[in-house]
């Protein structure tokens, strides 16, 4: 019994110095969970990172004829196995070129628009004008893309290779203005904290 | 001293051992002599935090793009016999010396093999960045 006491008694404050309390870090910081099989919150900001790089070092936007250049956000399809949404990279995007007045996201074209309400409230407004279609609504360029995955595995070590691929198409010519491919691979045989 | 095993087996073993130390080594060459024409002479303050880490910093440029934004790119040398792995983050700063919000000031990941040298990027977010700050952190 006695025994039984001193092992409690010693294991339990060992076990409760082993496990780590939950505490708040950096978004995609250094000390993020890294992990094999999925597309880490990093990954996710790199891949932004590197497309705003890309397409502001190119000036494509800047090409419009009126700025800010009209941007429309079309299908970008996660065809990974890893489960996230799309809209955490694309936000991050339009944060970036919409508030700094480099382009302008339409949220109210097409059969599915992101804000039916507005296109409603703009398709209203422009029939009482008697106009076809809003005038203020015109497109430049749509943002389309696709995130694919290549997985392969030695013993037990595995590795991933996540490639996001956007295209920017100018909607007047309908023609590819600009394109971009960011890879993010990772191996390991499990998941580790920081990188 | 009593060693415990022969001279020629301890050549050997030595020899082995450099030998496999060797073969992880990237044997890097350039076409180009003298410094880029955007090279920016603050080089020696990004090579001493770079050495910090075990890295050593060749040359940093920084040019406008095309798009109007300035990038910045620094050739970073590792002369150790280890690879290295490292993370990175650089916030750029307009011309008061403010830091610009941006979503593009991510920490990054890289790593140099032994002998090798690889090119951190970074783009402005704007027009206004002229300047830059940069973090290193060693990962391995």
């Amino acid at each position: 019994m006695l025994r039984t006491t001193t092992a409690i008694c010693i294991l339990v404050p060992i076990l409760c110095a082993c496990s780590t309390p939950a505490r708040p870090i950096e978004t995609g910081g250094i000390e993020s969970i890294t992990s094999v099989d999925d597309v880490d919150m990093q990954d996710i900001l790199k891949a932004s990172s590197g497309m705003l790089e890309s397409l502001l070092s190119q000036g494509t936007l800047k090409s419009a004829p009126r700025q800010p250049a009209q941007l429309l956000i079309g299908s970008i399809v996660n065809d990974t196995s890893s489960r996230f949404d799309i809209g955490e990279m694309t936000y991050r995007m339009r944060e970036q070129l919409v508030n700094s007045g480099q382009a302008a996201v339409v949220t109210t074209y097409g059969t599915t628009p992101e804000d039916a309400t507005a296109q409603d409230a703009l398709k209203r407004k422009a029939f009482l004008e008697g106009q076809a279609a809003p005038a203020s609504v015109d497109p430049d360029f749509s943002l389309t893309g696709k995130i694919t995955q290549v997985k392969r595995q030695a013993g037990n070590v595995k590795q991933a290779t996540y490639t996001f691929r956007l295209t920017l198409t100018n909607l007047r010519s309908g023609i590819e203005a600009w394109t971009k491919v960011v890879d993010v691979t990772k191996q390991g045989s499990k998941n580790a904290i920081g990188f | 001293m009593k060693y415990p095993l022969p001279m020629p087996m301890r050549a050997s073993v030595l020899t082995g051992l450099l030998l496999l130390v060797a073969c992880g080594t990237v044997n890097t060459t350039s076409t180009r002599d003298g410094p880029a024409t955007t090279a920016h002479p603050k080089q020696t303050q990004i090579n001493d935090l770079l050495t910090q880490i075990f890295l050593h910093c060749r040359e940093l440029r920084m040019f406008r793009t095309a798009g109007g934004p300035m990038e910045m790119q620094i050739d970073v040398n590792n002369d150790d016999f280890r690879q290295r792995n490292f993370a990175w983050r650089v916030d750029w700063l307009d011309a008061q010396g403010n830091v610009i919000p941006s979503t593009m000031s991510v920490w990054k990941s890289a790593s140099v093999p032994s002998g090798g040298m690889t090119t951190l990027t970074s783009v402005a977010p704007g027009d206004a960045g002229v300047d830059f700050r940069l973090q290193v952190r060693r990962s391995d």
